[in-house]
């Protein structure tokens, strides 16, 4: 879930820019550190308490405040999704400012410029909030920790630090025992200078990082409390509800009247920078329907008589077609050319070298090829999209919304109404999942442009079916690999197409030489022992709009990658945990296979009836494996399908370098896993003639409870997690992507079957609403 | 028609008037009364996220018209404990259960009419279908068989 290389050196530019100079005044505030996040490095310069300013430039998202009566605040500009983030910075800054956890309170950022400035956004995607926050946090703790100290020395006069000792916010001077509470330092320590290398915590001497703390959001989501962005309530506000085309590419003939007892119906089209494949700029492409709350409107909605032109081009968007479309291109694209057009089909060229990989699989011994397909996969995150705009025009646009990226909100915001961005609110709510979809504005863009019609303000409402039919899905992908085994199981060549269509294309970002690496990541730089290889990406040209989900590439070609991998391991006739070993000379990645292993008690082998199956890969700098077990199940499932097999365990073994949380990162795996189980059994989106056919939960199953493996986790620890030079791993996606070749493996294993196209169950379904297991 | 009806919520008797007598309970909750820990997640009866406790039964409000409950005694989350103390909240915040928390509340209400039904452990949990797209459901597991 990661913007294209481009836009995210812009924004490392700016931080590098304003980071090293920014200051920002609050008066009466007490200690406020202002601080641009991710920033490895360095801490940014202190805001000072009470000293009036220059208006500096927005590029802060980060704020440590000491108030003057002692409470800490961290108002930070991630999202929280579900990824308790919130709870791991503060747990990270507070190791450091010498503090309890629980005493830090957190608040959402929100992006402005005005004053007071309360922090950009950090964009929440691609695993990254701890793992890129991490040092910034820690600085920021051991400098303001600093500050205080200085402060009470000056009070003491004893200019000596180690006189001083601090816990829990409170600096005592031992030499006569004499306490000084952080606030009642705070306002004098802002008058301070910054200290450009204060020292951090010797990893020894650790209290919280490394251990388990209660997430601070759980409360409020136990108790109805939490408010997510459907939960906005604004006086005067009406409901909209969203009605596409039901055909993509397809556009509004005519505006419908406004229905009895609603106050508008409102046509929106495609946003410049929302716009994907089908859905070009300036497509009216839905209406919405405003009513006064959210049942009448959407029955409004329903029985409202729409027409829409369908292009003919529709007719093309088919199942079998984007199969047929990627089966040509193997064999006919055009190589990438540096003068381009290189529209799609264009093969490009990821690493490797195709001839001599091609001459050593012709001489091998065995020349296996293997073709996995991948759907359409919907995002599933059971929020539905909702945006609540008030607009007050030429004044200021308050976005309530529940996004992974607050600043693209306001820049959209922006764009469509002209507003400055100091008079731009976006209030980002607790995201009710998001799995990539709310990196995405396009609702927001609806939302927005209901409000500027009807002058009050409004909720637009998504109904879940519009977010099953509309969504930007996780690519289609075919995949082809051949390669060269000797007698012995050696690999002399391996040759790996993937065949696509591009995010980047579809968001206007250009595609190098080497091809689009959302859509190739996973599929190069693997450690395994190939004597000769090829990395090849083809552009498909299906304009079905995509989007970021959950793991992005890496969950279709680890598919690919680690099935091919165990078939050539079947097919040398060598288990295939001992295969990888044999292939694998990476400390990192043979530590966490023999940890998985270890977990499982794989060396035992599986229960009678039982089978294993594994995979492994890295990301975000972490190495991450699974094993599945799983056994026949000869009966029908609930839904009247085959049931095939149960899945009984899961054991995930990951190196992320520092595990901040254990607890929270064994629960980010175990439901990342299950994400990767939910796609690899059920998940798919299918078109015929441009509409996508399955519109709910009945038709996009999910395993309920009684479904859920076993579960165990092994966290490996990393002696280089002291390094700074060295950016600890990312957690959030890693559960994701081993999940479906790891069962595809174990399935094989037991049936005989091997699986090389998903979902298993392409007509699973909930088995019908009245099921007693619903 | 307009029609006008009276539910008892957490304790509270309250009067609605909805346009039409088949809005659902949850979006009677939800937009009329302003209660909004009761969550919209498929409006079929497929995830649960809607779950309230209607007469001691779990029901699913999306699929329930405001007209079939009238005169009932519904509880939603927001009133399952003044002091978010019910068994089940403890548990949940013990066994730190929610990841992003929108499945919670029907989650929490399913829980709570299988224990009012008098049921423990495993056999509450036999009674929990709620969709949770985060994974939870080690952790709901492990927080049911302390109830």
């Amino acid at each position: 879930m990661r913007k294209s290389k481009e836009a995210s050196k812009k924004e490392w530019e700016e931080a590098q820019h304003v980071s090293r100079r920014n200051f920002l005044a609050i008066a009466g505030s007490g200690l406020t550190l202002a601080f641009f996040c991710p920033e490895v490095t360095q801490v940014a310069e202190a805001a000072m308490g009470g000293i009036a300013g220059p208006p500096a430039k927005t590029q802060v998202n980060t704020w440590l405040n000491i108030g003057s009566s002692g409470q800490i605040t961290l108002t930070i500009g991630s999202s929280e999704m579900g990824q308790g983030s919130f709870s791991g910075l503060a747990q990270i800054l507070a190791e450091d400012l010498m503090v309890e956890y629980s005493t830090i309170q957190t608040v959402q950022g929100v992006p402005a410029t005005g004053a007071p400035q309360v922090g950009n956004s950090i964009p929440t995607y691609g695993s990254t909030i701890i793992r890129n926050n991490y040092w910034s946090m820690r600085q920021a703790g051991a400098a303001g920790r600093e500050m205080l100290v200085q402060a009470a020395m000056n009070i003491v006069g004893d200019q000596t630090r180690a006189n001083y000792t601090v816990s829990n916010g409170v600096i005592t001077y031992t030499p006569t025992g004499e306490t000084i509470s952080y606030g009642l330092v705070a306002s004098a320590a802002a008058l301070l200078p910054v200290p450009s290398n204060p020292p951090l915590i010797p990893d020894s001497q650790f209290r919280l990082i490394g251990t388990t703390v209660n997430r601070v959001d759980i409360p409020s989501k136990v108790n109805g409390s939490a408010v997510f962005g459907l939960d906005i309530r604004l006086p005067n506000m009406v409901y909209a509800i969203i009605q596409h085309c039901p055909t993509f590419g397809g556009s509004l003939n005519g505006v419908p009247a406004t229905p009895a007892g609603m106050i508008a119906v409102v046509p929106t089209q495609v946003v410049a920078g929302t716009n994907r494949g089908t859905e070009t700029t300036g497509l009216v492409n839905a209406v919405a329907v405003v009513g006064p709350n959210t049942w009448d409107t959407w029955q409004a909605a329903l029985n409202l008589t729409i027409n829409w032109t369908i292009p003919a081009s529709s007719s093309t968007l088919n199942d079998q077609n984007f199969i047929n479309e990627a089966t040509a291109a193997l064999t006919s694209a055009p190589a990438y050319s540096p003068s381009g057009p290189n529209t799609a089909p264009t093969l490009y060229t990821v690493e490797g070298n195709l001839a001599a990989t091609n001459t050593a699989i012709a001489g091998a011994a065995k020349h296996p090829t293997a073709t996995y397909t991948l759907p359409y996969v919907p995002h599933n995150a059971l929020e539905p999209l909702s945006c609540t705009v008030n607009y007050v025009p030429g004044v200021s646009c308050d976005v309530y919304v529940s996004t992974q990226v607050a600043s693209s909100v306001q820049a959209l915001v922006n764009q469509i109404t002209g507003l400055p961005l100091s008079q731009i609110n976006v209030h980002t709510t607790f995201l009710g999942g998001a799995l990539g979809r709310r990196i995405e504005v396009d609702f927001v863009s609806q939302a927005i442009q209901v409000a500027m019609a009807v002058g009050r303000p409004v909720m637009l409402l998504w109904p879940r079916e519009q977010n099953f039919l509309r969504d930007q899905f996780r690519p289609l992908a075919l995949i082809q690999v051949s390669a060269g085994l000797d007698s012995g199981g050696d690999i002399l060549g391996w040759n790996y197409t993937g065949v696509s269509p591009s995010l980047f294309t579809q968001r206007g970002f250009p595609v190098g030489p080497t091809g689009d690496s959302q859509a190739t990541e996973g599929s190069s730089g693997l450690p395994y022992n190939f004597q000769n290889r090829v990395t090849q990406w083809i552009s498909h040209p299906s304009p079905i709009p995509i989007g970021f989900w959950r793991s992005v590439g890496m969950s279709m070609n680890t598919f690919a990658v680690e099935s091919m991998i165990d078939e050539l391991a079947a097919l040398a006739g060598i288990d295939p945990y001992d295969y990888r070993l044999n292939l694998l000379t990476d400390p990192r990645w043979i530590n966490v296979l023999q940890t998985v292993a270890a977990l499982a008690n794989y060396s035992a082998g599986p229960a009678p009836g039982h089978a294993f199956g594994m995979a492994i890969t890295t990301y975000a700098n972490s190495i991450v494996a699974e094993i599945v077990d799983v056994s026949l199940n000869s009966g029908n499932d609930y839904d009247g399908q085959p049931a095939l097999f149960n899945v009984n365990n899961v054991w995930i073994a990951l190196d992320c370098y520092l595990s901040v949380n254990p607890g929270q990162i064994q629960a980010q795996l175990t439901g990342g896993m299950v994400h990767g189980l939910n796609a690899a059994l059920y998940g798919r989106q299918s078109f015929v003639n441009g509409v996508p056919q399955y519109p709910n939960f009945y038709q996009n199953r999910v395993i309920r409870m009684d479904e859920m493996p076993q579960v165990a986790v092994a966290l490996i620890p990393n002696p280089q997690q002291s390094n700074q030079s060295v950016a600890i791993g990312g957690v959030g996606e890693l559960g994701v992507m081993c999940l479906a070749p790891a069962l595809a493996n174990a399935y094989y294993r037991i049936s005989n079957n091997r699986i090389r196209t998903l979902p298993f169950f392409p007509n699973a379904t909930m088995g019908g609403l009245n099921n007693p297991h619903i | 028609m307009p029609a006008t009806f009276t539910i008892n919520v957490n304790g509270q008797n309250r009067t609605v008037t909805v346009n039409n007598p088949a809005m659902p309970l949850l979006w009677v909750l939800r937009d009329l009364l302003n209660l909004t820990g009761t969550k919209y997640g498929c409006g079929q009866n497929g995830c649960g996220a809607c779950t309230v406790i209607a007469n001691n039964q779990a029901i699913r409000s999306c699929i329930t018209e405001i007209q079939s409950v009238a005169g009932q005694n519904i509880i939603t989350i927001e009133g399952l404990s003044p002091t978010a103390s019910h068994p089940a909240q403890l548990a949940w915040v013990t066994f730190q259960v929610p990841q992003c928390g929108y499945c919670q509340s029907g989650q929490l209400m399913s829980v709570a009419a299988s224990i009012l039904a008098g049921n423990h452990g495993a056999n509450i949990a036999a009674q929990v279908h709620n969709i949770c797209i985060c994974g939870t459901y080690s952790r709901i597991q492990q927080a049911i068989s302390t109830l």
